[in-house]
């Protein structure tokens, strides 16, 4: 019996020694080194790391470290040898990779290779132009950048050659830069006419499409204004035309159909009058009402902060020299007129008549009526004007005359 | 006739079958129209500018801005950094969680398109990987005209990250890289067009200099190369317990409690520092004034200070590590020049810890608070605050000097300091130690004023004899401890009020004479 125990107890403390012997073993780090000798691979070609290892029974995992991710490769060992696929996705990107290799959550090697653009594949090329509007003249620019890269969108190794064409007109320019840093780029200069340039790319065999940079005019310089009108007099009715000579450009270009033109006009009192227009084909044109008294406008036009035109004098004859009123119904209805213009015509309606009533040289009240068909009537109403004597003024076309005082009766 | 028959049960089926369809009709009609109007926020149609928390900080330093194109402008260089660091952020989510949000706003078309593979293989193979950015230097090396392309080259990025595979870790790796980066602007956004890994490239050698007052030869803290002896004492004022620059800091009471402190002839104090009360990444400019007035005020009294960071933090994932770096660079490079600054003790008792967040964890975590607080403090010493003397060999190497807290029998005090000295060969300071003088029915009466006095009347004498560095916990009882410190039951909480040499009320306890030797 005891003898039976002793062997029960002696396999037990064998079977416990090579367990743990077996685990001693295993924990151990074999000697693992790196057998492949390439560096660089070709993207888009498989790549594997192969290690020999003393051991047959080793494994190891492979960490690596790539542009776009990371991630834990297991290792094969087959006879000694451990292998380590690269998964496509990263073999298709370029970049350094770095690995390390893990036996028993240590590092135990670490190295680097590196994945080149793939040039037997048909390069891409993608491009960017910006400013895509930009100004006449030697100082402005616009910028063609061009990417180059292999079909799996890898830039293109540095010092590849881009051409960079543009067209203006009849010139075409063709010049060679090489890629830095992913990019090869040029500063394409404006011309002194504006119009449209067309820009593009070619890297290989591949071509980009067109690329559009409006040259637009540069800003206005100073310019001319005149001005055009029926009649000289002052009816408060025509209209007077200011038009700006056409506006260029230090190059002669017309500058940009919309520019603001700003008139500015003073008038023999020091009073400021403004109207506006937009250029089309380079001229601004405004429209000014005349006014309805002898009058004379000092008119300068502005294109805000850029450029102003010469002074200009507008001179407005009055329309009459003279006129007639009469009181009628115990002096409460005041008529004036009729009011001639300067061929003895009515004047048009809607001529403004002012009347100023005065009790004892007091000022009371002012009135004020458009004249129809030459006339204009003031109607003082007895319930509203209580007063005994009353004296007025009547003001119409620039011309002021005075009454006599009026007596009235009391209701 | 009876009430309940066929006909009336009919109806009454009939009629609740009506009421229900009714209700669910109308429920269902309600709910479909409240669906219908839910949704995003128009304003987000706009992307706005989108309002950030402070989630990932790493130091970022554009060491040259000057480029062939376009002059870069400081606004665009704070959007193009955020934007650039918001991609390392997703695609660190990404990797660490195998799922795709946030990597079509930080990443064009083309390139997302490489992350989605990795994510996808990776999650095939049932690995996560953890991963955070040290540091970035990156260089502009194009801007164009239109302000819409940026190229870079990121060198050195000092990258951390944990490996797992089927939820165990494989291994931890640092590692340093060049990355060569094209972004786009697109809807507002900066986007990583082309990123490429490169070698890196050679460390610019650091220029500072430091200028350190406190220097370590062999066993000893060096004072301006004459030796010197710590003998302290844990400072909190009487009201403020742990909340020393809260709404109570008064620089009459630290500026009293300084001069009993500095009258009992110890010559350093020990402090503490709340990273939430700091205002975590983005340190609270009051918050300094605060720890100025408290330092200047040190050294006004011949006071030397050890500050210990990350109070109340216990956050030692990768994902806060950037976070908790720019914490600590801020407060220590504030005060590198300051002279009464003797040592920052990273971390008060971190082993405590180990058990929930992960030995490995917080190892790591103050393995490189230490070289950031070196990197910005060359100035000043290094030390972390273990909670007993088995542990205090942790990251010793690192270590300028090595400090423990001593709660254990009174007899056991040489024998641990001595081997802790031996099996470092480093200074050792014992920075806390002491009992409470509370005695009541939660400790069965075993507390007094008198065991207390006794208790440290032993410890002085032992470190007179040997000349150890020691701080005893604390000057004060106190009528406040939070529940964060002991705990929240009595029997935690009465305990841990009375390690005080002065009573609440201000009178000095019997131990009070035994507070240095």
């Amino acid at each position: 019996m005891i003898k039976r125990l002793r062997l029960i107890i002696v396999s037990i403390i064998c079977f416990l020694l090579f367990v743990f012997a077996a685990t001693k073993t295993n924990n151990l780090e074999a000697n693992i080194s790196l057998v492949t000798t390439q560096k660089k691979f070709i993207a888009g070609k498989p790549i594997a790391l192969q290690f020999k290892s003393n051991s047959t029974l080793a494994t190891a995992r492979l960490f690596i470290i790539h542009s776009y991710g990371k991630t834990i490769l297991q290792g094969k060992n087959q006879e000694g040898k451990l292998t380590f696929k690269i998964p496509p996705i990263y073999s298709l990107k370029t970049g350094q990779v770095s690995w390390y290799l893990i036996q028993n959550e240590k590092v135990t090697d670490t190295g680097n290779f590196e994945v080149l653009p793939n040039n037997t594949t048909p390069t891409l090329l993608e491009n960017y132009l910006g400013p895509n509007t930009i100004l006449t003249g030697k100082e402005h620019y616009t910028m063609m950048v061009a990417i180059p890269t292999d079909s799996y969108d890898n830039p293109k190794a540095d010092n590849t050659t881009v051409f960079i064409k543009d067209q203006f007109l009849e010139n075409i320019t063709v010049s060679t830069q090489k890629t830095a840093s992913f990019i090869a780029w040029k500063n394409i200069y404006s011309r002194t006419k504006s119009g449209k340039m067309l820009v593009s790319t070619q890297c290989e065999n591949t071509s980009s499409k067109e690329f559009e940079t409006e040259l637009n005019p540069s800003i206005a310089t100073d310019f001319t204004v005149g001005f055009s009108r029926n009649h000289e007099f002052a009816d408060g009715n025509q209209i007077t035309k200011l038009e700006t000579s056409k506006i260029k450009d230090q190059f002669g270009n017309l500058v940009g159909d919309g520019t603001l033109v700003i008139f500015q006009v003073i008038t023999k009192n020091n009073m400021l009058l403004k109207t506006f227009a937009a250029t089309i084909n380079g001229v601004a044109i405004a429209q000014l009402l005349h006014p309805d008294h002898a009058e004379t406008y000092n008119v300068k036009a502005y294109i805000t902060g850029i450029a102003e035109s010469n002074l200009i004098q507008i001179t407005y004859k009055p329309l009459l020299s003279n006129f007639t009123y009469q009181f009628s119904e115990k002096n409460r209805k005041i008529t004036v007129g009729p009011l001639k213009s300067f061929m003895k015509q009515i004047v048009p309606d809607g001529i403004k008549t002012e009347l100023k009533i005065f009790h004892n040289g007091k000022l009371l009240e002012t009135k004020n009526v458009e004249t129809n068909k030459g006339y204009a009537t003031f109607n003082l109403l007895a319930a509203f004007y209580k007063k005994p004597t009353y004296q007025f003024e009547i003001t119409t076309l620039g011309i002021t005359k005075k009454t006599e005082t009026k007596n009235y009766e009391a209701n | 006739m009876k009430l309940i028959n066929n006909r009336n049960l009919y109806k009454a089926a009939f009629f609740t079958c009506f009421i229900l369809i009714s209700i669910f009709t109308v429920s269902g009609m309600a709910k479909i129209l409240d669906f219908l109007n839910t949704g995003a926020d128009r304003g987000g149609m706009l992307r706005l500018a989108t309002e950030s928390e402070d989630i990932y900080l790493p130091k970022v330093n554009w060491t040259k801005l000057e480029n062939p194109a376009r002059k870069m402008e400081k606004n665009t260089l704070g959007k193009l950094e955020r934007d650039y660091l918001f991609s390392w952020y997703v695609k660190n989510t990404a990797l660490q969680n195998n799922d795709y949000k946030g990597i079509d706003d930080y990443y064009t078309l083309n390139t997302r398109q490489n992350l989605y593979r990795t994510i996808k293989h990776n999650k095939s193979q049932n690995i996560a990987i953890e991963n955070t950015t040290l540091k970035h230097f990156p260089e502009l090396e194009f801007y164009s005209e239109d302000g819409q392309l940026v190229v870079f080259t990121d060198k050195n990025v000092i990258e951390y990250q944990k490996v797992y595979q089927n939820k165990q870790l494989v291994t931890t790796i640092q590692d340093t890289t060049t990355y060569k980066v094209m972004m786009l602007l697109e809807d507002g956004f900066w986007r990583v067009r082309h990123f490429q890994k490169m070698e890196a490239a050679a460390f610019a050698k650091d220029t500072v200099r430091a200028k350190p007052m406190y220097t370590i030869k062999n066993n000893v803290i060096l004072k301006n190369g004459t030796p010197f002896t710590i003998k302290g004492i844990n400072y909190y004022p009487k009201n403020s317990a742990w909340d020393t620059f809260g709404d109570l800091f008064n620089k009459d009471t630290i500026a009293r409690d300084f001069d009993i402190i500095k009258k009992a002839n110890l010559n350093s104090i020990r402090i503490f520092i709340q990273y939430d009360d700091f205002g975590k990444a983005k340190v609270l400019a009051e918050k300094l004034e605060k720890l100025k007035i408290l330092l200047d005020l040190a050294q006004s009294k011949k006071l030397e200070v050890i500050v210990t960071l990350f109070d109340f933090y216990s956050d030692y994932s990768l994902d806060s590590w950037t976070l908790t770096h720019r914490h600590a660079e801020q407060i220590v490079n504030t005060f590198k020049d300051h002279k009464a600054i003797i040592a920052w003790d990273l971390k008060n008792e971190p082993n405590l810890d180990f058990e929930n967040r992960g030995k490995e964890n917080v190892l790591s975590w103050l393995d490189h608070i230490a070289t950031v607080i070196k990197e910005n403090d060359p100035n000043h010493l290094i030390t972390i605050g273990w909670s007993n003397s088995v542990e205090a060999t942790h990251l010793a190497k690192q270590m300028d000097f090595i400090s423990y807290h001593f709660y254990n029998d009174n007899t056991h005090l040489e024998y641990e300091t001595n081997t802790l000295m031996k099996s470092t060969n480093k200074p050792v300071v014992i920075s806390e130690f002491g009992v409470p003088s509370y005695g009541g029915m939660w400790n069965f009466w075993e507390g007094s004023v008198t065991k207390q006095a006794a208790y440290h009347k032993k410890m002085q004498a032992i470190f007179k004899k040997n000349d150890f560095a020691f701080m005893s916990w604390t000057l004060y009882d106190f009528p406040q401890v939070p529940d964060q410190v002991a705990g929240k039951w009595p029997w935690q909480k009465l305990r841990q009020k009375r390690f005080g040499f002065i009573d609440i009320h201000g009178n000095k306890k019997p131990a009070f004479l035994y507070i240095n030797h």
